[in-house]
């Protein structure tokens, strides 16, 4: 007699321990089942190297949502996040180094350029301004512009009532936010070029884009929408690594009554007469849920999960189309000691924040132009942290980890296979590194080599994107997954999507498990109160545009 | 001399200025153009490349045109006459055979049949979707955008004009408008098309005149308004004015004449003039003053805001802003006079004749467009630039009947991209030649032979499209149509319904909304803005 689950979520990563949390803390009996020996999916530790431990994948933490910290109280669960100050730009003789410090990184700005300095501060208080604005939308269901929800309309006519009232320079903001590349938005600020190039490298990190490509200003804002204990633009490291966030979740998930398994890999998501039932394990057990969530991506959700013909085309097609594109990879190094770099030498502060290997546009631009001709970025752009100046415990005594982000790494390959090009792309980031910092070559005990293709086969991220799905503008709010599936359900009724490729995208918020969860445990009340609600969010309707209606005749039947 | 004083002042008399020009004295108002050059019609002109032989000396299409305009204007009795061949374009590639786009889909599929079936059913499909999805944006243009901070009745009217024909749409196709308007058409057309040449060949329209590359957000809606308003579709409009571009433009005249309005050439004005926070008239370079209570700039925003009005009326902020328009061109022109028609690639002389009337492409695939479009980013010009060019002389013979005994038996119209109007080591003037040769280089990839008949070239350079048709940053659009300064943030957020910051001052330009190519759109939209505010002063 196989168990029964009020709701089952497919995938311990973040966002589905997030949403088997509030689930549970909703009074539904909820299991996690996580395909991996860990939990966590891209947020997670794990012990590399003997005595070395990393944060494998993501590696930095700072949209993670405070009412989600609240709610699941995770510093009650060992949530402890470390401050990451400041970031430092290595060049060959000079450097630019910006910390949380405000008066020294405005020292440190008009030393390049006063102009600049001056702009620095107005830019600041826009941007802050700008987040303060755009932050609700972390937190709504997106609404459908085919039939929209006047429960889901209402945030969106109050955004836009506050964005007529803002002052004209802050709307003017907010619309090239939205359109126009990183650099074309800070070239209209600022002269130094550093500063241009290791602002704008957040707008391009995890899309398949260059710091020129129009869409990228938008991510600007993430760093200035960060908030840690309240504290904003602060970007932080958990302690013990990524993973140190999903065990507190987990934690979390436990102390409210959920059941969470590993090493149980769901081939299956059960479909009866349009609805879904339960999930088959790779085991061949069965597990019957009234909900199903899958934190997992669109694809693997499904084209994987679902038979096909569950589907109709139209849909499929839909999720055929969502671009995932692949385009970083990740580099660990155990270290004997610290980098030295010759524009600074000595470990010293500026160490302890980000080290952007960033040094100009043109740099940047020129590693995405590598990428689009399918190859692996020879200069890439590399955002370095080195975790155990801020959390000893990660490495041994005396040791260090260095965590690289690089960009750009092209899932697909032009020429040759990801197999065969890993130790090329791993030596392509000493390289860069290297160059400012000659002893490093020396210093590395051990090296993890992440390619696209790594992230996908170990942590199941499709074409290895870090987000689940590009965050591309045709493919954000209501246009992500689906146009017309933005609201967490699919078109299989009883199936939730609450990971990152559903609103409002990856990075370590928490956002889509949040939403998504309220929404189950919303449509749950409503199923069961009486009462009148929309036509179209009645039971039974299939009408054009409702989920169900994108399943084939017979199923709807 | 006698003071005569006017209403409104038009300064340029490029095709948006003749326009609005027209509308304004057809409304009854006394109306005077001044243009800089001897010439009018700006961008909109044809220009003899040796004796007796005429070409389009930049924009060498007009099928975009409003056609409510020319009949409001009733162009056609002014001596306008449209030619539209039934082929639409045609690429040419070095190594495969040419893709040729029809006017007729149907016909345009059945030939991509011979190579891809799925494309050619994609082909009637996309075909059917880009006319139904320009069909809303083509409200959209000839809308007044509403201001953010305070929409009034008329643009919540507006908005259901649109809206309205948004809905009818149908739910997937409403859905999958908002999903490809910011979309790069690189996807777009991957998502449709298998056949990489196919690609090419409509990618180009999302980023003519543009920096944007085939792989930029915002090209797909670049092609969207490119078809809006016409029956361009995914192929593209080619219609050609009798004459040459330039006759549109004499049509233009001629009717703003008729409604009595006065046109100057040769008379640049060098500032618009301003009497308490109102514009009072506009002062020539020759010194002389002409008042006015209305002026209207045709001329760019930049030119406008930065050039002829006082920083003091704009204030820091605005100065700012206008300062940072995007309006650095990308593009240049080089005209041919051919000794002979050349012989092109996979296509057979005569028989094949029919194919070349409409627009010949040189960009075989999408890789080549984006690298062609890279070299921009680099301030470089591209080693291997993408073409568009044209043979109006096929369509038009008169064009060159004056030059047969100098031995001119075609001209040819080509555009060349990237150009980029900031060369970042070498100035333009050192590399005009290098250009044409250039496109020389080009064109012989796929017409081997043709350097041989040239008998004569212009080479514009962005550097000359600036100093000799006063486009700031050579850019013919009067800024980037990316999404950035698009509808109600064209040119600036705040400022995009005509109106400038100076009491009295418009902009009819490009610069303003619905943007450029010869439409005639922001000249109409502007005159009806400028005519509502004046029948609310007398």
């Amino acid at each position: 007699m196989p168990q029964r689950y009020d709701a089952v979520v497919i995938g311990g990563g973040h966002n589905g321990l997030v949403a088997a949390a509030y689930l549970a803390r909703g009074g539904l009996k909820t299991l996690v089942l996580e395909r991996r020996h860990v939990l966590g999916g891209a947020a997670v530790t794990e012990e590399v190297f003997p005595g070395f431990r990393f944060s494998v994948a993501s590696y930095v933490v700072s949209l993670l949502r405070p009412e989600i910290i609240r709610d699941l109280q995770l510093p009650r669960h060992g949530l402890q996040i470390l401050p990451l100050d400041g970031t430092f730009t290595p060049l060959d003789k000079d450097y630019l180094w910006r910390t949380d410090d405000h008066g020294q990184s405005m020292r440190e700005i008009r030393r390049w350029s006063p102009a600049d300095a001056e702009a620095y501060e107005e830019y600041g208080l826009l941007m802050v301004e700008m987040a303060r604005f755009i932050k609700p939308i972390l937190g709504i269901v997106p609404l459908d512009p085919q039939r929209p929800d006047p429960r889901e309309a209402m945030p969106l006519a109050g955004l836009l009532r506050t964005f007529s009232k803002l002052p004209r320079r802050q709307q003017t903001a907010f619309v090239q936010l939205m359109t126009m590349s990183a650099a074309d938005f800070l070239d209209q600020w600022f002269e130094t070029d550093p500063l241009k190039a290791t602002m704008s490298a957040s707008g391009i990190i995890g899309t398949f884009l260059g710091v020129r490509s129009p869409g990228t200003a938008y991510v600007l804002l993430h760093h200035y929408m960060g908030e840690i204990d309240g504290a904003f633009r602060a970007w932080g490291i958990p302690k013990d690594g990524t993973g140190g966030i999903s065990t507190s979740i987990a934690e979390a998930a436990l102390s409210f009554g959920a059941e969470i398994r590993t090493e149980a890999p769901v081939t299956r998501i059960e479909v009866r007469d349009g609805r879904a039932t339960g999930v088959v394990l790779e085991s061949g057990e069965e597990i019957q849920a009234t909900t199903v969530l899958a934190s997992t991506d669109a694809k693997v959700t499904f084209l994987d999960l679902l038979e096909g013909g569950t589907l109709d085309r139209d849909f499929e097609d839909g999720v055929r189309r969502f671009r995932f594109r692949g385009s970083s990879g990740k580099v660990n190094l155990a270290l004997d000691g610290l980098p030295d770099f010759t524009c600074l030498p000595g470990p010293g502060e500026h160490l302890r924040g980000a080290i952007s290997m960033s040094p100009s546009i043109d740099y940047m631009e020129t590693a995405y132009d590598d990428a689009k001709a399918g190859r692996f970025s020879r200069k890439p752009y590399v955002d370095v942290v080195i975790p155990t100046l801020v959390d000893p415990r990660m490495a041994p005594p005396g040791k260090h980890i260095m965590s690289c982000f690089v960009q750009y790494a092209p899932y697909d390959l032009a020429k040759g296979t990801w197999d065969e090009g890993r130790e090329a792309f791993g030596d392509a980031v000493v390289d860069v590194l290297a160059e400012r910092a000659p002893n490093i070559r020396n210093l590395i005990l051990h090296r993890q080599v992440l390619t696209p293709l790594d992230i996908e086969r170990t942590l199941g991220l499709t074409e290895g994107n870090i987000f689940q799905g590009e965050l591309t503008l045709e493919q954000l709010f209501f246009s992500r997954p689906v146009p017309g599936y933005a609201r967490f359900r699919t078109p299989v009724r009883d199936l939730w999507l609450c990971g990152s490729s559903a609103h409002p995208g990856g990075g370590i918020m928490g956002a889509p498990g949040r939403i998504a969860a309220l929404e189950v445990l919303r449509s749950r009340r409503t199923e069961t109160a009486r009462g009148w609600r929309p036509r179209w969010r009645r039971d039974g309707d299939v009408g054009p545009g409702d989920p169900a209606s994108a399943l084939p005749a017979e199923a709807q039947a | 001399m006698t003071e005569v004083t006017y209403d409104a002042i038009v300064v340029g008399g490029g095709h948006n200025g003749l326009v609005c020009a027209a509308y304004l004295a057809k409304a009854g108002l006394r109306t005077l153009v001044l243009e800089r050059r001897q010439q009018l019609g700006g961008g909109l002109a044809t220009s003899q490349i040796t004796p007796g032989a005429r070409v389009s000396a930049l924009a060498h299409t007009v099928g975009r045109f409003r056609a409510s305009v020319a009949r409001d204007l009733d162009l056609y009795s002014h001596g306008l006459r449209l030619v539209q061949p039934h082929v639409r374009a045609v690429s040419l590639r070095p190594d495969a055979a040419p893709i040729t786009l029809w006017g007729d889909p149907d016909q345009t599929a059945s030939e991509l049949a011979r190579t891809s079936r799925h494309d050619a059913a994609n082909w009637l499909e996309l075909d059917r979707r880009v006319r139904a999805h320009a069909s809303v944006l083509d409200r959209l243009m000839s809308l007044t955008p509403p201001d953010p901070s305070s929409p009034a009745l008329a643009d919540v009217l507006g908005a259901l004009r649109v809206g309205l024909r948004y809905r009818g749409l149908g739910t997937a196709d409403a859905r999958e408008f908002l999903r490809v308007l910011p979309m790069p058409i690189a996807d777009l057309l991957e998502d449709n098309f298998e056949t990489d040449g196919l690609r090419a060949a409509v990618a180009t329209r999302g980023m003519r005149f543009s920096s944007l590359g085939p792989r930029s957000a915002g090209s797909t809606q670049v092609l969207l308004a490119d078809s809006a308003g016409n029956d361009g579709g995914l192929a593209g409009e080619t219609v050609y004015a009798r004459g040459g571009p330039g006759a549109l433009a004499e049509a233009l005249a001629s009717a703003a004449r008729a409604h009595g309005a006065e046109i100057r050439t040769s008379a640049e004005v060098a500032a618009v003039r301003e009497s308490d926070g109102r514009a009072s008239g506009v002062a020539l370079a020759s010194g002389e003053e002409i008042d006015a209570a209305v002026v209207v700039g045709g001329v760019d925003p930049k030119r406008l805001l930065l050039d002829l009005v006082e920083p003091e009326a704009l204030g820091p902020q605005l100065g700012w802003q206008a300062g940072n328009l995007r309006l650095d061109g990308v593009t240049a022109k080089v005209n041919l006079a051919l000794s002979d028609l050349p012989k092109f690639t996979g296509l057979d002389g005569d028989a094949d004749r029919d194919r070349l009337r409409g627009r010949i492409l040189v960009a075989p695939d999408l890789g080549y467009l984006d690298r062609a479009a890279d070299a921009a980013k680099y301030g470089r010009i591209s080693t291997e630039p993408w073409l568009e060019a044209t043979i109006p002389s096929l369509v038009d013979p008169l064009l060159v009947d004056g030059a047969a005994r100098s031995g001119v038996r075609h001209v040819m119209s080509v555009l060349l991209q990237s150009a980029p109007y900031t060369l970042r080591d070498g100035d333009w003037d050192a590399c005009r030649e290098e250009l044409g040769d250039l496109a020389i280089r080009t064109l012989e990839t796929v017409a081997l032979g043709i350097g041989a008949l040239v008998t004569a070239r212009q080479v514009l350079t962005p550097v000359d499209l600036e100093r000799d048709y006063g486009f700031t940053g050579g850019h013919p659009l009067h800024g980037e149509p990316s999404l950035d300064q698009w509808f109600a943030w064209r040119p600036l957020l705040g400022w995009a319904r005509y109106r400038m910051p100076l009491d009295g001052l418009y902009l009819a330009g490009a610069g303003a909304h619905p943007g450029g190519g010869v439409t005639g759109t922001p000249g109409r939209n502007a005159a009806r803005e400028i005519v509502a505010d004046w029948r609310r002063r007398h």
